[in-house]
């Protein structure tokens, strides 16, 4: 039987190309991502390693504050310094300074942009044995106007030793002097990122606090292992410290990374994964359809004396060549576009410098076994149908069409469904950890019910579907509206392939478009004020508190508002914590007070929304403890509970900008946000204010100003970016669903030879026998388009009254949006149509009149 | 660009001048028609007999256009078929030629009345009501002309078949082999229906068969051996055409 296996497989090999194709292309993006995420991984990985090659103990504070952006923790005090020096085995002891800074080009512009690579400033380290950075041209930074810059900020900047560098700080824009250009090892900079170098003073002053580190670097003589050094300093350092080897610190340090790029690949990966269920889909359909076209030569085998199971293992055993090679070649083709991707990256800055693409064995065999599995798997039904030909059918002439509307079908296909929507349900409503997995599996068992149903519901949905055709193009509409109904089975699994892709694409255009129209309503019942200023940046790179001062002074501007923004431990997790003038805000943005007074929000209160008081059945005059990260703990009274529309960040937590500076070194005393209120907020007066308030935003780098209309777009604009997004990585599915519609006409044109050829017999010209394909097409892409929308709707809805206590509260479906896939889904069908169109209008009437 | 071709008023329905037509090359060339010239009369029903390989269906398959020849020239009326593209082959056979195969006669998505009216929805015009009523009721199917040909008899299935090919009042129809695939009294059935079409309607027929009792009910038969063209016989019986056969040897 093997033999009649592979020739078989030689002789279909045509036909298998399309189910090659989706596994292909499904292994492609799976493996490709993963040695991906795994290459940028492994060099961001040695740029660590590199970095802290020369530290063997870390000493710093134990308190540790969770950020979106990683762990933040208090800086230690220089004072702990001596102490260090005096510990045998100790060679070097230097306190490190890092932070954010933006380092200016010379048209004062963000030398990196926003969400480009890092842009760090640091300490330069006096002690050779800490100091990985070398001096290539100039001196190190001494006086407190002294800057270094890396060799390859220098060489994007146009900057050479003894040129003024402009540097956005806190406090506005601050002039340095490059007395040095300097690599670090053999390397420009550190994998990518922007580096400046400053005196310590000078660098503490900018990011961080006078007399603090952020942790202090040991190097050992190397008479003792780091764990040895690590525990002898352990000893003598105060409490509220504690000492770490290089090693741990080093881990600790990649893992965080890792687990960022985790996020990453998880995210992509779940991508690859609906790629290749729709692929499932192509796969079981080109089996069914060679499983049919054979009836008659597997009969034969079976009359001759085949066993059941001998036919079955020979379809399976099809299904794993074409699966295990589409697989190799998929793999071979993943790694491919990971070096394409990678190089890329590197091209735009944004990776290690010598980033080797790593292939990890586990991500080839995980993708040779996924590919493989799936092709088995959906083939594997076709192939007990196969097995279940009688003997006889050799006989007979046709081969029988089992319609698919049984009722065992119908009740199937109903227990699944329900099976799905329960969980979706339960998913979005309970507190479960893993409520995103069982959401997604609540998913699966939707999409695959709706298949199950769909020989069900395909031909009465052909029919709908394809009435205006006929009524529009008569015959040739006719009979592509039958031929849509012929085989209900084969119809709905190209359709069903086609409705998962455009479900997730309907699902997440009705959610995004949800999303935004939530944002606008919120924005528009919330704030009162004309303008908004903006920053990309967080932090020390934000926007200075004076800049809030300055608009206020701008004439018409009757108040100018700041948000800021921290981090604090609340019962040990990390929350965010905004701060602003509640005097000032409440002006430019409604809050309701429910109990207290927001507006008289003072020194040592905090205020918290209804939702989060009830939740945690906080009262007026209630203490909190916060521990900040550099502030330490401090407890606060509760002293408003309010409520606004306005989308905060966070669960909103709110405290006065008076007690935030307390809180806060002065580096970091910025706005993220300041909202303005004009005097005159007529149109005329808003356009009147505009110049006045850009002469004094303009100076400031990375600060955005914009009116409340442009406010709103930008904030809705974020939601399209990631849509734009999520398009991308769906389009793959999308064109494997393509490809399975292809698939199925070239199939259907192949076993429809003889209609073909008497329609062509008796007048019907090649161009009808294009428009009837075509038109077939566009009725299956309809199908599964239409299926999938009204299905990407649901689960829509369903997520957004889910997310009605989040400020997701207006259900919105983007109609243009949808209106322009069906007619990219009309398209397709056109597209997908044109080679199985061709051929059949190639067909050589005679022979098909003549063929078998 | 196109001129529509449509037989002129001439005695013939469809002749052939010198026709040659050859497969393969070298050794392996095979003759199928050599030097054939032959006419089939208006308002006719003319039998092609041969054994197997006479090349009697490539002189029809060439004959309707379906097929290319070598040499010579073909006309139906008087429109040369050499002259014609796809497009304006397709047109002609569409407009005036019909078509009875031996099997695999009907589109099984489209039921029997649809299938009749094939011909004339493909070039989108209206079909002459009273004509289709007069080749409904002659065909005899009655109710059953909604169904589907898959729940129509094999001889029912041929009716249906005839039927269309009547039903654009096409100049010239090809049968080939039509009760080939059918029991002895639907092929009667079928040879008489289409004899009625002949009579009553003055359809010309064009039949390619081997059965000497399906040739005896066309009003002219012509013989090919060998791709030659062998004789002729006027109002054949059964009987005569039997006689004729075997003295060619076949």
């Amino acid at each position: 039987m093997l033999k009649v296996t592979l020739r078989g497989l030689m002789a279909h090999k045509v036909r298998l190309i399309a189910t090659a194709v989706s596994v292909l292309l499904g292994v492609a993006f799976m493996s490709g991502t993963q040695v991906l995420t795994s290459s940028v991984s492994a060099s961001f990985d040695k740029v660590f390693a590199d970095v802290y090659a020369s530290i063997d103990v870390v000493v710093r504070s134990t308190n540790e504050v969770d950020t979106p952006f990683g762990p933040e923790r208090t800086r230690i005090s220089e004072a702990v310094l001596p102490t260090l020096v005096g510990v045998p085995g100790v060679e070097a002891a230097e306190g490190q300074v890092v932070g954010q800074i933006r380092v200016l080009d010379k048209d004062n512009q963000p030398l990196v942009a926003a969400q480009g690579p890092p842009n760090f400033g640091l300490n330069w380290l006096t002690s050779p044995a800490l100091n990985g950075w070398t001096i290539v041209d100039g001196t190190s930074p001494v006086a407190a106007s002294d800057i270094v810059l890396d060799a390859k900020s220098a060489k994007e900047g146009k900057y050479a030793v003894g040129d003024t560098v402009n540097v956005s700080v806190t406090n506005g824009v601050q002039p340095f002097k490059v007395v040095g250009i300097a690599k670090f090892g053999k390397l420009e900079t550190w994998g990518g990122a922007q580096a400046a170098l400053f005196a310590t003073s000078t660098i503490q002053t900018l990011v961080g606090e006078p007399g603090m580190y952020d942790w202090i670097s040991v190097a050992g003589q190397n008479n003792e292992s780091q764990t040895q050094l690590s525990d002898e300093i352990s000893k003598v350092i105060p409490a509220g410290t504690e000492a770490i080897t290089g090693a741990e610190f080093t881990e600790e340090s990649q893992s965080a990374f890792q687990k960022i790029i985790g996020i990453f690949s998880t995210f992509l990966l779940v991508f690859a994964l609906i790629a290749l269920f729709v692929g499932s889909f192509i796969i079981y359909n080109t089996f069914s359809i060679i499983v049919a076209q054979r009836t008659r030569e597997l009969a034969l085998l079976r009359a001759l004396g085949a066993s059941r199971g001998q036919v079955l293992r020979s379809i399976v055993l099809e299904a794993f060549f074409v699966g295990l090679t589409a697989s190799i070649v998929g793999v071979g083709c993943g790694v491919l576009l990971a070096i394409g991707l990678n190089k890329l990256m590197q091209s735009i800055g944004f990776s290690g410098p010598d980033t080797p693409i790593v292939i990890p064995p586990v991500a080839v065999v995980v993708s040779l076994l996924v590919g493989t599995i799936i092709t088995l798997v959906s083939a594997l039904f076709p192939a007990r149908r196969a097995a279940t030909v009688p003997p006889i059918a050799a006989m007979r002439d046709v081969a029988v069409d089992r319609s698919g509307a049984s009722k065992l079908r119908v009740a199937f296909g109903l227990i699944l469904l329900a099976l799905g929507a329960f969980m979706l349900w339960f998913g979005l409503n309970g507190n479960s950890d893993s409520s995103l997995q069982i959401i997604g599996g609540g998913a699966f068992f939707v999409f695959i019910a709706l298949t199950v149903i769909g020989p069900v519901i395909a031909t009465p949905f052909a029919s709908v579907l394809g009435w205006p055709l006929q009524k529009a193009s008569r015959i040739t509409g006719r009979l592509a509206r039958e031929n849509a109904m012929r085989n209900p089975r084969r119809t709905s699994t190209t359709a069903s392939a086609l409705m998962i892709g455009i479900g997730l694409v309907g699902f997440i255009a009705v959610t995004a478009q949800s999303v935004k129209a939530s944002t606008v309503d919120a924005i528009n019942q919330s704030v009162t004020g004309q303008y908004v200023v903006t920053t990309e940046s967080f932090g020390s790179t934000a926007l200075p508190q004076s800049l809030a001062a300055e608009l206020d002074e701008v004439a018409g501007v009757r108040v100018a508002a700041g948000i800021s923004a921290t981090f604090a431990n609340i019962n040990n997790s990390g929350k965010i914590i905004l701060a602003v003038d509640p005097n000032a805000i409440s002006q430019v943005i409604e809050f309701t007070d429910v109990e207290g007074s927001f507006a008289s929000l003072g020194v040592g209160e905090i205020a918290v929304p209804e939702k989060l008081a009830e939740e945690k059945r906080l009262k007026i005059g209630d203490p909190i403890q916060l521990v900040f990260i550099q502030g330490g703990a401090t407890t606060l009274t509760l002293g408003s509970i309010y409520k606004t529309e306005f989308p905060i960040q966070g669960p909103g937590w709110i405290i006065s900008t008076d007690q935030f500076n307390t809180l806060v070194p002065p580096s970091q005393q910025t706005f993220l946000s300041i909202y303005i209120k004009l005097d005159d907020t007529s149109a005329v007066g808003v356009d009147a204010a505009l110049p006045g308030l850009k002469a004094v935003t303009d100076v400031v780098p990375g600060a955005k100003l914009q009116n409340l209309n442009e406010f709103k777009k930008s904030q809705t604009d974020q939601v399209n970016q990631f849509l734009q997004i999520v398009y991308v990585l769906l389009a793959l599915a999308l064109i494997i669903a393509i490809v399975g519609v292809v698939n199925t006409l070239l199939l259907s044109v192949y076993e429809r030879t003889r209609e073909l050829g008497l329609l062509r017999a008796v007048g019907m010209s090649r161009r009808q026998v294009r428009s009837t394909i075509r038109l077939e097409s566009v009725v299956i892409s309809l199908m599964g388009t239409l299926i999938g929308l009204v299905i990407g709707i649901i689960f829509g809805w369903a997520l957004v009254s889910a997310l009605a206590d989040e400020g997701i509260t207006s259900f919105a479906i983007p109609w243009s949006q949808l209106v322009i896939i069906v007619i990219i889904a009309i398209l397709a069908g056109v597209g997908a149509a044109l080679y199985p169109a061709r051929r059949a209008a190639r067909l050589d009437v005679l022979q098909a009149i003549s063929s078998d | 660009m196109t001129t529509n071709p449509s037989p002129a008023d001439t005695a013939t329905a469809a002749h052939t001048e010198n026709v040659t037509k050859a497969y393969g090359a070298g050794d392996t060339l095979v003759t199928a028609l050599d030097n054939v010239s032959v006419s089939f009369e208006r308002s006719k029903f003319t039998a092609i007999m041969g054994p197997s390989g006479s090349g009697k269906s490539t002189l029809m398959h060439c004959v309707a256009g379906l097929d290319t020849i070598n040499s010579g020239k073909i006309f139906i009326g008087d429109v040369d078929l050499s002259g014609l593209n796809d497009k304006q082959l397709t047109r002609l056979r569409r407009d005036t030629i019909g078509f009875v195969f031996q099997s695999f006669n009907l589109v099984p998505t489209l039921t029997a009345l649809e299938n009749i009216t094939l011909p004339m929805d493909l070039a989108g015009r209206a079909p002459d009501q009273k004509w289709l009523d007069t080749i409904v009721s002659t065909v005899g199917l009655g109710d059953r002309l909604s169904h589907r040909p898959s729940e129509l008899s094999g001889g029912q299935q041929q009716r249906v078949a005839v039927a269309r090919a009547l039903a654009s009042q096409p100049a010239i129809i090809f049968a080939d082999e039509p009760t080939g695939n059918l029991d002895s009294r639907s092929g009667s059935e079928i040879l008489q229906f289409m004899r009625t079409a002949v009579d009553e309607f003055a359809q010309t027929i064009v039949m390619v068969t081997h059965d000497p009792l399906a040739a005896s009910y066309a009003d002219r038969v012509v013989f090919l051996v060998d791709g030659v063209l062998v004789g002729e016989l006027q109002s054949p019986t059964a009987d005569s055409v039997i006689d004729r056969m075997k003295r060619f040897g076949a």
